[in-house]
């Protein structure tokens, strides 16, 4: 009778049991497994995102890159220093002057040069007109993933305006191939100054729209506040540098940490944030468009008349007169183009602080016309490694935002 | 000023144009009307000669109402607005917009990419996944489309007139038509049913695609419908209490007495609340940005990803479509319906024939359907998207109180005083503290003077 009794209150106490663990079980989903890209109207570039999905929350994320692989680092060994700047337009194709910039502050390391002062003004002015191209153009591709259209069209406006000016400057909008070892290709066109200006107002005035409709937005903050956080101390595991970096509260400008060109000479501001989610990474960018309208204006008020390009055939082609003129300029034209800048024998690593972040080129000389070993430390790529950390637990909804606040540019990423 | 006088000019002839439609509808309902009637004396029998039947003459106008205010109103305003939407937003994005096509070399406003994207959408490649479910595939894009027609037949467009004083006949006096191919008793409460039943070509398109983005799009899509369905009915709770008909033509009727001295008791001013929340439901059932999360192109592209040529057409006309419905129903809801407001509804009665009075009732009727797709299609190239749980929540946790508050406190007011003078009061001040509040918002971010050491200083 007992152990009836007994039998029967474990019965009850397991079926109790079993009770009280379902309530507590949560429902049994499937996970899916989307494949977003490599062609995706939202993704940037050309990179293939593989989102395990639970409902709507991201389980796992795997990025898989590569698809716009060019092997830049191998094809600058194989032409000329002078040639390799082509290849560094091809980089972060949207602030390609940087590129050209942070490639000629290496080789000119490695060569001992010091470039005359106009030319290192020239390339302040044109880097910082090409970091508002840069951050504009995130900032209104950030709208445009989260549905405002509109401003990513005020952006690229902006953007537009700032191009036309460089192509009257460099020939080429997006291609600038601008800087030289030694120096820059060409002198600000006449009047290019005044237009420059005009064209600084206007994108002013643009970007202060773009941040009237996005920064008070309580759509657009709710869906960027606390998205995607990288706390101070984990940005600076992970390598972060730039806007990413500064947006997690860590203060650190290469501009300011170590200032190379003129740098040491402007009055600029470095814009931190608190609490490294996509709304500050948004907010670094649109106060970092207002510290380089500030420098470009600075620069071109402080600029002389003066020389481009170092005058030593060593390094820069002689003027045309010369070349045609002189049996010396013919020769010196005739070793920089066929053999190449004989760059003495060693290393270096030239470090820039382009838009995304720290731009490092680390190069070996053999002492020959060619680079002998190439090495890019893009900005981008320590931020794309920590995307799928940055995305596991949120929402489907915030990749591709998320992908867009880190910036990530296929170009430079994938070499 | 010149540009002034032109846009004056085109705006008259745009209204002065829309009148005329109007009364050309009238016609048609009425000759419709009379046709019937006289197949009914001829034909069928089944009037007796020399009479007319009440029966006849309604059914007529129901048919004359289905191919001017469905056939030609509602497609052709769905339609410019897809022109309209191009514009509209090339405006606000300092572009020009669609000017490619041109007619003797003018573009006409953009408007012969209707028939380019008509032909395109009809010529253009079938392709259908191998493994869709066939049926419920090619099913879908119809249940996107036909409930949006069947909606718009309770809208109320133009005022009843008497049809013996449009055609002169004396025979024909006391049986009156108008605009609204059907006066239902059920009136609102047919709307939530037509409504709930859009979800289902959306969520079928996503369901039967057998495509993983369009699964979480139709998913989407279902989640956010069902949910505001909740804040929509309720919304329009307190309509029905103030004006104490489900009707859409009688609370039209109702819209035009005075309230505060004179003031047409429109449905704005007696309930503000009401309106926001029917507004903010009606849009997120329209699936357009900002609630566009079960298209959200940037991320799943959406439910009609695997459409192509005319069945995409078919559901991206069906979008257009709800927004004209959708501002029809708020017009007759919330802005007076046909009473032009800028004219008192009974001295217009009395100072021009009855087709006027009508074809000027149905015009301002079309006037503000325009000036609400206007403001939806504003808002949509204005903001960005929701997010999935915040969706739900501005629903669940703000919409669905506010709403469910305003049936309480519109109860307790019309109980205090049927009159609806406090309600209009009321109205008043909520309208009043709306705008304070938006001006208090929209006021100019304060200079943010050193704030470039702490950017994110949220």
């Amino acid at each position: 009778m007992s152990s009836e009794v007994e039998a029967g209150a474990r019965t009850e106490a397991v079926a109790a049991g079993a009770r009280a663990s379902e309530l507590d079980a949560p429902l049994p989903t499937k996970r899916m497994l989307v494949n977003l890209g490599p062609s995706h109207p939202a993704m940037h570039g050309t990179t293939r995102a593989v989102v395990e999905l639970d409902g709507e929350t991201i389980a796992t994320c795997k990025l898989d890159i590569g698809f716009l692989h060019r092997g830049f680092e191998k094809s600058c060994e194989n032409v000329t220093w002078t040639q390799c700047f082509p290849y560094t337009d091809r980089l972060n194709y949207v602030s390609s002057i940087m590129n050209n910039v942070g490639f000629a502050l290496a080789v000119e390391k490695l060569c001992g040069l010091e470039v005359p002062e106009r030319a290192q003004y020239l390339r302040v002015v044109t880097s910082e007109i090409h970091r508002i191209c840069d951050h504009l153009t995130l900032v209104g591709a950030m709208g445009l993933e989260l549905g405002a259209m509109t401003v990513f069209l005020y952006a690229v406006e902006g953007r537009d305006l700032l191009w036309d000016r460089l192509a009257e400057l460099c020939g080429a909008r997006l291609t600038s191939n601008y800087a030289r070892v030694g120096g820059v290709t060409r002198d600000l066109p006449d009047g290019w100054t005044d237009a420059t200006l005009r064209s600084l107002d206007r994108v002013g005035a643009l970007r202060d729209e773009i941040d009237g409709l996005l920064s008070r937005n309580r759509i657009f903050t709710d869906r960027t506040r606390n998205v995607a956080r990288v706390p101070r101390d984990e940005a600076c595991e992970l390598g972060f540098s730039g806007p990413c970096l500064r947006a997690s509260g860590e203060p650190w400008d290469l501009r300011k940490a170590a200032p190379y060109l003129v740098y040491d000479r402007l009055d600029f501001d470095v814009p931190v944030g608190t609490n490294g989610d996509n709304l500050d990474r948004y907010l670094v960018r649109i106060e970092e468009m207002k510290q380089s309208d500030r420098i470009v204006r600075q620069c071109l008020a402080q600029m002389a008349p003066g020389e481009i390009a170092v005058a030593d055939v060593r390094y820069v082609l002689p003027p045309k007169p010369q070349v045609y003129g002189t049996i010396e300029g013919v020769m010196a034209h005739f070793k920089l183009v066929m053999e190449g800048i004989q760059v003495p024998a060693g290393e270096a690593y030239g470090y820039t602080e382009a838009a995304n972040g720290e731009l490092g080129f680390y190069l070996v000389s053999d002492g020959g016309g060619r680079p002998y070993k190439l090495g890019l430390r893009a900005p981008g790529w320590p931020m794309l490694a920590a995307l799928p950390r940055m995305l596991e637990g949120g929402l489907l909804a915030d990749l591709v935002p998320t992908f867009d606040s880190i910036n990530m540019i296929g170009g430079e990423v994938e070499q | 000023m010149k540009r002034f006088v032109g846009m004056s000019v085109t705006l008259a002839a745009l209204v002065g144009g829309l009148v005329l439609l109007a009364a050309g509808f009238y016609w048609v309902a009425a000759g419709l009307g009379w046709a019937f009637n006289w197949a009914g004396i001829h034909w069928l029998g089944t009037v007796p000669d020399g009479t007319v039947s009440a029966a006849a003459i309604h059914f007529g106008a129901s048919v004359g109402n289905v191919l001017t205010l469905m056939l030609v109103l509602l497609m052709i305003s769905g339609s410019l607005l897809t022109v309209a939407e191009r514009k509209w937003s090339a405006l606000m994005q300092n572009r020009i917009g669609a000017n490619r096509i041109t007619v003797g070399g003018n573009p006409l406003g953009g408007i012969p990419f209707l028939a380019a994207d008509a032909l395109k959408m009809l010529t253009k490649e079938r392709i259908d996944p191998a493994a869709a479910t066939r049926l419920l595939f090619e099913l879908a894009p119809l249940l996107s489309f036909a409930p949006v027609f069947a909606l718009f037949a309770i809208v109320p467009v133009g005022p009843p007139i008497d049809l013996g004083a449009l055609v002169g006949d004396a025979a024909g006096a006391g049986r009156s038509i108008a605009l609204q191919v059907a006066s239902l008793d059920a009136g609102l409460l047919y709307l939530f049913a037509i409504a709930s039943l859009q979800v289902y070509g959306t969520a079928l398109a996503g369901w039967a695609s057998n495509n993983k983005l369009a699964l979480l799009g139709g998913v989407r899509a279902s989640s956010q419908m069902i949910s505001y369905e909740v804040s929509l009915g309720l919304s329009l709770v307190g309509s029905m209490m103030a004006y104490r008909t489900l009707r859409l033509d009688e609370m039209v009727v109702a819209q035009g007495h005075p309230v505060l001295g004179g003031f047409p008791a429109i449905g704005l001013l007696l309930q503000p609340v009401g309106f926001l929340v029917f507004f903010a439901s009606a849009f997120a059932e329209t699936k357009r940005a900002p609630f566009d999360l079960p298209e959200g192109e940037s991320e799943i592209i959406g439910y009609f990803i695997e459409y192509s040529g005319m069945k995409f057409g078919m559901m991206f006309l069906a979008e257009f479509l709800e927004i004209t419905v959708l501002s029809g129903v708020v017009t007759a809801v919330f802005l007076g319906g046909w009473n032009p407001l800028v004219v008192s509804t009974e001295w217009l009665r009395s100072a021009v024939s009855p087709l006027w009075f009508g074809a000027i009732c149905a015009g301002a009727f079309i006037v503000k359907m325009i000036v609400i797709m206007w403001l939806q299609l504003t808002i949509r190239w204005l903001l960005p998207r929701f997010r999935y749980d915040q969706i739900q929540q501005l629903c669940w946790k703000l919409l669905l109180p506010v709403a469910l508050a305003n049936v309480f406190v519109t109860g307790a007011v019309i109980l205090i005083d049927p009159s609806l003078q406090l309600l209009a009061w009321l109205g008043l001040g909520i309208i009043a503290g709306v705008v304070v509040l938006v001006l208090a918002a929209g006021r100019p971010a304060p200079a943010r003077a050193g704030d470039h050491a702490h950017a994110g200083g949220h």
